[in-house]
């Protein structure tokens, strides 16, 4: 069986991390979502992989290339309008032959969570179904035992608690079915939609709940969630090396040619890349990770964090529960301010966050003493000078004096 | 420069070559080969073109050993009749290198009756071969090569024997089980094995599909190690890209951190590297540096002289490899040769010439176990995997990034470089990686300006100091892959003479980066507005002057004045991409251009 992973939308509640990247390569535990689901296909036993691609593909094939680093072969087919689930599937249509597995590149799964579904294949779809206490948002399975009889795509009241997962098993006739879709009131052509109307032709449509990993991460900041869930299952690994006097406690992962200095003190579970520069003196707590070629001076303190590749950041500095982008240059005793359920505003609308320090887009340079109050963000490539407290959201390419 | 591969084994041999043949073809692609032994004679196919050309006129053959070829041609026009391998009787040959006294061999071969049919001089040698050949193919072999004058890789195929050979020319032996491979480079047969025996000059394998034996010119049986390859077949995919070209200039960050990877200590203000044999006493010693290099290599070379100059106070002559005859070298000078795949001919026999008066000698290079890294005392390994594109991007900016290193490193250690300086450096040159990483994500401005200006006929890039080789480097890659005139000018000098070609029909592209000549640069701009150019300006992204000189502006990030020319050149690099591509050129395998040139 071959595997169609969709990896083509861009991820607009994410921002500013996709300003510069889509979705599927935030990283989490310090790989991108996406080749975590790679691997979870991969150990399924599934070789042969099409990835759809479209917004900032080059940064998605510049990181998989053909597969062959990551187990598997890869080819990608390009959707270049983003016109919904259907379409994208549709283009995938000339590399899949008999039945195959449909992904979506933001959810993170695992491996048992697939091959709970491909043990539970019947019919012309399977899809896959979790159980969620909130569905709001989600495509709400009504099912009679493994049959599902209706998609119901946001609710507005409560009418069952599994939702739609959106990893499937089709046949080939789903092509004729996507032919047949109308476009849907959001101007979009969904799988849902797709699905829904096969049900009502009478066709077999099955489900199979799973109580695997599921997650998918909606907001930037859920990143932290899933980095925290994914960093559990890691195990000491140290390749790079540690200087005499450093503390390494609990599952610490430490990437080649990357130095931790003396007086150190890193409490896993912890991350950290290849190449990286630490210390002396720098404090890095549980449920964080470090990027590649990161350089952090002495005296940092980094909690319940993430840090992108090619950061550098000041002596003295502060992070806690935030999301660092990459290449940015951070001078000396730069804070997060964190605080609790946080109402954060984009577009007009207000999206809750439970925890919250700060996100910032890649390319920042960031000078001397800088606070960046909890829930504001710094977009990509600003300038923030010295003694400035981030008050308010920094759109892209600003000077903030 | 063209590719040979050879098989033998179990498996079907025409499937093989064929496949391996592709691999190749970026050496040499104006025709090719193949020869199977199909049980009872040999099969010869050919075909002008490409492999693709090839695979469409070959019908199933049955044999499982064989001998195939992509051809470039040095000695006769590419065609069918051109087109390697040539035959003598039962013997079929394919050969790479140049048979200098073939003029005499084909006189004496004719005066013995024998018929030829191309213009190659690899036929002479099919011929040769067939001469001495009684019953044992490897001491006809060894008698033909002991006539010849000149280089050479070949493959020999008679009855259901191989025999291959090499001098001055790389040939390589994969082995695999039950069945073994000859190839010209390693990609053709990665796929296959990863096993591999470098073959040195004047020896001679014979090939069969259980074992590999090898001897000397005298036919002793020799001992050879047996290296195993970590590349990845991946880098010789294109991975969605449409050319390996863009799909390598993506790759460029990762190579540079590859080439930095464990070199750089930034907190001690240190760089270690691991094949260099030059104490710091000799470092100290050297009392000049001769660069040579040819191509893209060359102009990596010319900014390595800035480099080596500015940083570590030692006097730097660059020079061409082919025009590298004269060597006036002294026991206190170094010479570094640059060669992506380490088996560049010209900078090989300038090399040779170079050592042998005595001087120190360094290797920038991208291949393990290339012939250069065996000619050389000290070897510095870029690391950006194999580039198959025949324009050179990553591997270029990886040799920027080794010469940086080593001329800091020498500056260091002669005392022109504090340790506080040093340390601000790496920091700056640490975060190049990321800020091409940057470059890349936002084309649209360079992809407005390729569409705009694909059909001109000429091109000008100017530079001055360190932008120069950028300039010359910009050129040259428009020149290989668009076919478009170009040419790079020190901005200064084309008031001594180009401005006279300077119209409103040829676009000047002008790196103009902050730092020391940034006014005169502007000044030189006004030259060419002046003449109505349409001039694209490279510019630093702080610089809100530039715009009022010019047409367009393209901005790189900020960073150290020394390590700008990394920023510019991916811009030039992407700027002949676009140009190439808006003008449907074939990006990958340009016309008369082969990726590593083999003969002088």
């Amino acid at each position: 069986m071959k595997a169609v992973i969709l990896a083509a939308g861009e991820g607009l509640r994410c921002r500013p991390l996709t300003l510069t990247r889509s979705k599927v390569m935030l990283p989490v535990a310090n790989k991108p979502l996406l080749e975590h689901i790679i691997n979870a296909v991969a150990e399924n036993g599934i070789r042969e992989i099409t990835l759809v691609v479209g917004y900032k593909r080059e940064r998605i094939m510049d990181h998989f290339g053909d597969g062959l680093e990551f187990r598997v072969n890869i080819d990608y087919v390009f959707q270049d309008a983003q016109l919904g689930t259907a379409h994208a599937v549709k283009q995938a249509k000339d590399h899949v032959e008999g039945d195959f597995l449909v992904l979506n590149g933001d959810n993170l799964v695992e491996a048992d969570t697939i091959g709970d579904l491909l043990r539970g294949k019947r019919g012309s779809v399977t899809l896959l179904a979790v159980e969620r206490e909130q569905t709001m948002g989600y495509g709400v399975v009504i099912s009679e035992n493994d049959r599902v009889m209706k998609i119901v795509e946001k609710p507005k009241e409560m009418v069952s608690h599994l939702v739609n997962a959106g990893v499937y098993i089709f046949s080939q006739e789903i092509f004729d079915e996507i032919d047949e879709t109308p476009l849907s009131e959001t101007g979009e052509y969904a799988i849902t939609d797709t699905i829904q109307s096969m049900i009502q032709k009478g066709k077999i449509v099955s489900m199979v709940e799973s109580r695997s990993m599921w997650m998918d991460a909606i907001h930037s900041w859920d990143l932290l969630k899933a980095n925290a869930v994914m960093l559990e299952r890691c195990k000491k690994d140290i390749k790079g090396r540690v200087e005499k006097g450093a503390t390494i406690k609990g599952e610490v992962m430490i990437g080649e040619n990357s130095i931790i200095r003396a007086g150190c003190y890193i409490v896993g579970p912890a991350v950290i890349g290849k190449n990286c520069d630490i210390g002396p003196n720098t404090v890095i707590l549980p449920s964080t990770a470090i990027g590649d070629n990161t350089s952090i001076n002495s005296s940092v303190e980094i909690q319940n964090s993430m840090l992108m590749n090619d950061v550098r950041l000041g002596s003295g500095s502060y992070i806690s529960n935030s999301i660092i982008g990459a290449s940015n240059s951070i001078g000396p005793h730069f804070s997060t301010e964190v605080s609790r359920d946080l109402m954060i505003e984009m577009k007009g609308i207000l999206h809750h966050a439970e925890l919250l320090g700060t996100v910032t887009g890649d390319d920042n340079a960031v000078a001397n003493r800088v606070l960046i109050r909890a829930g504001k963000m710094i977009a990509n490539s600003c300038s923030i000078e010295s003694g400035v407290i981030v008050g308010r959201d920094i759109p892209p390419g600003s000077i903030v004096v | 420069m063209c590719g040979i591969v050879g098989y033998k084994g179990k498996r079907q041999a025409a499937a093989i070559i064929i496949d391996s043949l592709k691999r190749l073809e970026y050496r040499g692609y104006d025709s090719a080969g193949i020869a199977i032994f199909n049980g009872k004679a040999i099969e010869v196919h050919k075909e002008k073109g490409r492999i693709i050309d090839l695979e469409k006129v070959i019908p199933d053959i049955s044999g499982t050993v064989g001998i195939g070829h992509t051809r470039w041609a040095t000695h006769g026009r590419p065609n069918k009749i051109n087109a390697h391998p040539h035959t003598s009787g039962d013997i079929a040959v394919v050969h790479n290198g140049i048979i200098e006294n073939y003029q005499q061999l084909k006189e004496k071969l004719s005066q013995s009756g024998y018929n030829f049919v191309s213009e190659t001089d690899t036929e002479v040698l099919a011929h040769l071969i067939n001469y001495y050949h009684k019953s044992d193919l490897i001491e006809a072999v060894l008698s033909a090569l002991k006539e010849i004058k000149g280089s050479y890789a070949i493959a020999v195929l008679c009855g259901n024997e191989l025999v291959a050979a090499r001098k001055d020319s790389p040939l390589i032996i994969g082995l695999g089980e039950g069945e073994n491979f000859v190839a010209s480079d390693i990609p053709a047969i990665l796929k296959y094995t990863r096993k591999v025996i470098f073959l040195n000059d004047l020896e001679v394998a014979y090939v069969d599909q259980d074992r590999v034996t090898f001897f000397d010119t005298e036919k002793r049986e020799i001992e050879k190690k047996v290296n195993t390859i970590d590349w990845n077949l991946e880098a010789a995919e294109k991975s969605g890209y449409e050319h390996f070209m863009l799909k390598e200039i993506h790759e460029q960050p990762r190579a540079l951190h590859d080439t930095f990877a464990g070199r750089i200590y930034e907190l001690e203000g240190n760089i270690v590297f691991d094949g260099l044999k030059l104490t710091e006493s000799r470092i100290k010693d050297i009392s000049r540096i001769s660069i040579i290099a040819c191509g893209t290599s060359y102009n990596a070379g010319f900014l390595g002289k800035y480099l080596f100059e500015q940083l570590s106070g030692i006097h730097v002559d660059v020079e061409i490899a082919s025009e590298f005859r004269y060597a006036h070298s002294s026991p206190g000078s170094l010479v570094i040769a640059i060669s992506q795949s380490g088996e560049t001919a010209d900078t090989l026999a300038a090399l040779r010439e170079a050592k042998s008066s005595g001087c120190r000698t360094l290797a920038i290079t991208n291949v393990t176990g290339s012939t250069i890294t065996r000619e050389v005392e000290s070897v510095i390994y870029t690391r950006s995997g194999p580039e198959i594109g025949v324009a050179a991007t990553k591997t270029f900016i990886s040799q920027l990034a080794v010469l940086y290193l080593l001329a800091l490193y020498f500056g260091k250690i002669r005392g022109k470089i504090s340790q506080d300086r040093m340390k601000r450096m790496l920091v700056s040159l640490k975060h190049i990686p990321a800020q091409i990483t940057r470059l890349l994500n936002d084309k649209e401005m360079i992809i407005k300006f390729a569409s705009v200006f694909k059909s001109s006929n000429d091109f000008f890039f100017i530079g001055r100091t360190l932008n120069y080789p950028i300039a010359l480097e910009g050129a040259l890659k428009l020149k290989e892959i668009s076919y478009i005139h170009a040419e790079g000018y020190a901005a200064g000098e084309l008031k001594h003479g180009p401005l006279a070609l300077i119209t409103q029909n040829t676009p000047v592209v002008a790196i103009a980066t902050k730092g020391l000549t940034y006014d005169k640069v502007v000044n030189n701009i006004k030259e060419v507005k002046a003449r109505e150019a349409p001039v694209l300006a490279i510019a630093d992204e702080k610089d809100s002057e530039i715009e009022k000189y010019v047409d367009s502006v393209i901005r790189v990030p900020t960073t150290e004045e020394i390590f700008s020319p990394v920023l510019s050149t991916v811009v030039v690099q992407l700027l002949s991409y676009y140009i190439a591509k808006a003008r449907n050129c074939p990006i990958d395998q340009p016309r008369n251009l082969a990726k590593s040139v083999t003969v002088e």
